[in-house]
């Protein structure tokens, strides 16, 4: 019998590890035996351990999320090609405004760190005040820093993190370097954790690796809403608010093919955009699996393989 | 090929300075000839000026071959002035540098002695005694007054002294005389020190030399501990840091700190100092180690004390000048950025980035301030050339190649025209038509056509400047 409890109680220890280090709460059995303090405390474990977590709006994207953005950890943000780093900085950045404004309803004034590395910067375009400001950021409470390599930029990412001054701090590096790998990114997702400050990872141009962010976004442009005239109707020929493709590429959740959001400037918020525009884009231009945008080659040793079945990426470093 | 300096042996030999060398070398076979290099030479002295600063920091260059040192309240920490004197040219000596020098209550007084005569320490009364006997030379006069005087027969100092002032002045002008009186004392002359004097510094000499850079980082902490009380007691706080090293052989290191805000806390200082230490660490050779440290504060300004509350609200300031004296600390100070808006209708001006020199200006709230509406998110340093066709010539382009890549325009929305700021670029410089447009897979770009048709250019080009969100 002894024996018995022993294991049992090894069992419940070890999952409730696991579930720890995957951050998720414990499933009802191991909660409630773990509750059961043998000294009679109760421990108020259960709500601290709960995910800080920030809403977006967007009910589709907030099941994907778990809930919300996270308030603390890393996230990371994708783009495949430079020429599309106008769309994945515009998502960034939408993101750092969010995150900048659920400070400021705490009352706090805090700035977004912005930390590039220099090579990132010149490919795809510096960061423009201006455009920011229009973006619905405070251009003033914007900081960058341009670094020459990838060990500077972690650097001043890992000291940015321990101060917990900044509402997001994003890290904004190009391809896969070698240097961020697995244990680097690990490193960074315990810092911001503990820092309690999200941590946006911008990956221009590169491919998906195994990395500890909670989430991984792929962030493709999409063809904007028109502008609406004062009447309802809406300006024919015109560019609208940004909208952005979202396809999530790592995440607990189920997520579906792709999101399509359009971003607000003026009202701070992600919209959902039109189902039916949405739809159609799906028929005209998108492939039905954004994950397979080509037909799969038979009989080939590397065709696509179906979806689900990928545990683990090769190193792209 | 002329000789312009003689070390001690070559004097005694005969030679001089401004012969030939090949003279030289006839009257001394074994001669060893070194072509001048005036600008090494400049940095010797530099550097011996900085190593002079374990004595007093008020140290002034003297022309390419001595140097002023201001040791007003100086000379009774190394036992009196001949003392001074004496540990002076031994350590210069032990350099391997041959030197004389002389102390006495007035610079001038101090020059002549030092080349002219044999003294080392001048009494304050002493000084027409010392004087009479030197060349007129000794009064730093330029050459053809020294050599007028020496025509009339006024070879020596003593000559000028003994005759009447108002008859010299006519004949070899004032100045002749400001420098007699400055020599004797009767006209301050100020030095100028080559580096701002610190206001609050504090050092510490060591028995045996320091190498590890721990044991420098402990030991700046304690110093900034001793600078911390004096700060306290005027109420400042630096924000402009500098700790010397003075190596064992003679090489002296400045490392310089800067802090975001007013500082008198001696964990932080000594926090600037580790990034910073940390950044030049290629640079600072430690050698056979270091026998003095001092930190000093270059700059300072006023800091209230303020008293920690149990309001639970943090006061955010202070990490964020943590975060960015340890960035400038380690990259310089001008690369964390903030972004800034300027007062200008061509878009690369209007906004761009300013170094973080204040943290109250970060945290500060916004200015509320009328914007363009559409401006790109990114913007390309410089404008890239791009092949564009537009359907009509004053027309939004149709398609355009980008970095080798055919785009093909969905939407347009345009043209802003933006004209050059004829104040800052001159008359001739084209206008911009800028375009907002739409590819087929919904990338946003900025472009812009340079040069109005007809009015400015028969072939505008275009260029990319921007992307959008």
């Amino acid at each position: 019998m002894a024996a018995d409890a022993v294991q049992r109680q090894t069992v419940l220890s070890l999952r409730e590890t696991i579930a720890r280090i995957e951050d998720q709460r414990l499933p009802g059995s191991v909660r409630a035996a773990s509750a059961a303090d043998p000294a009679g405390f109760r421990r108020g474990r259960d709500e601290t351990s709960r995910r800080r977590v920030l809403p977006v709006g967007i009910p589709e994207l907030d099941v994907v999320l778990n809930g919300g953005l996270p308030l603390e950890g890393m996230t990371e943000i994708r783009n495949a090609e430079t020429r599309d780093a106008g769309a994945a900085a515009g998502f960034v950045a939408a993101l750092a405004v969010l995150y900048q404004r659920e400070k400021k309803e705490k009352g706090s004034l805090a700035p977004v760190l912005w930390i590039s590395q220099s090579l990132a910067a010149q490919e795809a375009g510096q960061p423009y005040a201006p455009g920011l400001k229009a973006h619905g950021l405070d251009a003033e409470r914007f900081l960058f820093v341009s670094v020459r390599t990838v060990k500077d930029v972690l650097w001043i990412a890992e000291t940015a993190l321990s101060v917990p001054v900044f509402a997001a701090v994003v890290l904004e590096i190009r391809g896969n370097p070698a240097c961020l790998t697995l244990s680097e990114s690990r490193r960074l997702h315990v810092r911001a954790r503990a820092g309690g400050v999200p941590l946006l990872v911008f990956r221009q141009a590169g491919e998906e690796e195994a990395s500890s962010a909670f989430f991984r976004f792929q962030v493709r442009p999409a063809p904007a809403g028109e502008r609406p005239l004062p009447g309802g109707s809406m300006l024919c020929g015109s560019i609208g608010h940004p909208a952005f493709h979202l396809l999530v590429e790592k995440s607990r959740a189920h997520a579906p093919l792709g999101i399509f959001l359009e971003w607000n400037a003026h009202d701070c918020r992600f919209y959902s955009l039109d189902e039916r525009r949405s739809a159609a884009l799906q028929a005209n231009d998108e492939p039905a699996d954004p994950r397979d945008p080509l037909s799969a080659s038979a009989g080939r040793s590397h065709r696509a393989q179906p979806m689900g079945r990928l545990l683990a990426f090769a190193r792209a470093s | 090929m002329r000789l312009v300096a003689l070390d001690t042996l070559a004097e005694r030999i005969g030679l001089k300075r401004g012969q030939g060398a090949a003279e030289a070398r006839a009257m001394c076979p074994s001669l060893d000839v070194i072509a001048a290099d005036p600008a090494a030479d400049q940095a010797f002295l530099e550097a011996l000026a900085d190593w002079c600063d374990r004595y007093t920091p008020l140290v002034a260059l003297d022309g390419k071959d001595g140097l002023f040192l201001d040791i007003t309240g100086c000379a009774h920490l190394h036992g009196g002035e001949k003392a001074f004197v004496s540990d002076v040219l031994s350590r210069l000596f032990s350099l391997g540098v041959e030197a004389r020098a002389t102390v006495s209550s007035a610079a001038g007084l101090s020059w002549a002695a030092v080349r002219h005569g044999n003294v080392a320490v001048i009494a304050p009364g002493d000084a027409d005694r010392v004087l009479a006997p030197l060349p007129v030379a000794a009064l730093r006069l330029p050459a053809e007054t020294a050599a007028a005087l020496e025509r009339v027969g006024l070879k020596q100092v003593g000559d000028l002294l003994e005759a009447p002032r108002a008859p010299l002045a006519r004949r070899f002008g004032s100045f002749l005389l400001l420098r007699l009186d400055q020599a004797r004392g009767e006209v301050d002359e100020p030095l100028s020190p080559r580096l701002p004097v610190p206001s609050f510094s504090s050092e510490r000499r060591l028995a045996e030399p320091l190498q590890d850079e721990e044991y420098i980082l402990e030991l700046t902490r304690h110093l900034a501990k001793e600078v911390r009380a004096l700060l306290e007691r005027h109420g400042e706080g630096g924000r402009l840091f500098e700790l010397l090293l003075f190596r064992v052989d003679g090489r002296v290191f400045r490392v310089r700190a800067h802090a975001a805000v007013a500082l008198n806390d001696a964990d932080r200082i000594a926090a600037l100092f580790r990034e910073r230490l940390q950044a030049v660490h290629d640079d600072l050779d430690a050698g056979y180690g270091f026998e003095i440290l001092r930190l000093s504060v270059i700059r300072s300004e006023r800091l209230d004390p303020t008293q920690e509350d149990f309001s639970g609200v943090p006061d955010e300031s202070q990490p964020l000048a943590a975060f960015v004296d340890k960035v400038s600390a380690r990259f310089g100070p001008d690369c964390l950025m903030q972004a800034a808006l300027f007062e200008s209708h061509l878009p690369e001006r209007a906004g761009g980035f300013a170094p973080v020199r204040d943290v109250a200006a970060v945290l500060a709230p916004a200015v509320d301030r009328a914007l363009p509406e559409n401006r790109p998110l990114r913007i390309f340093a410089h404008p890239e050339r791009v092949e564009a066709t537009a359907e009509v010539p004053e027309g939004a382009p149709r398609s355009f190649n980008w970095r080798k890549t055919q785009y093909r325009v969905a939407r347009a929305e345009g043209p802003e025209r933006i004209a050059a700021e004829w104040w800052i670029d001159g008359e001739n410089h084209p206008t911009r038509d800028y375009f907002r447009v739409e590819d087929q897979e919904g990338r946003r770009f900025w472009l812009f056509r340079e040069g109005l048709y007809g009015r400015e250019t028969a072939s505008p080009r275009w260029f990319m400047h921007g992307v959008f969100a």
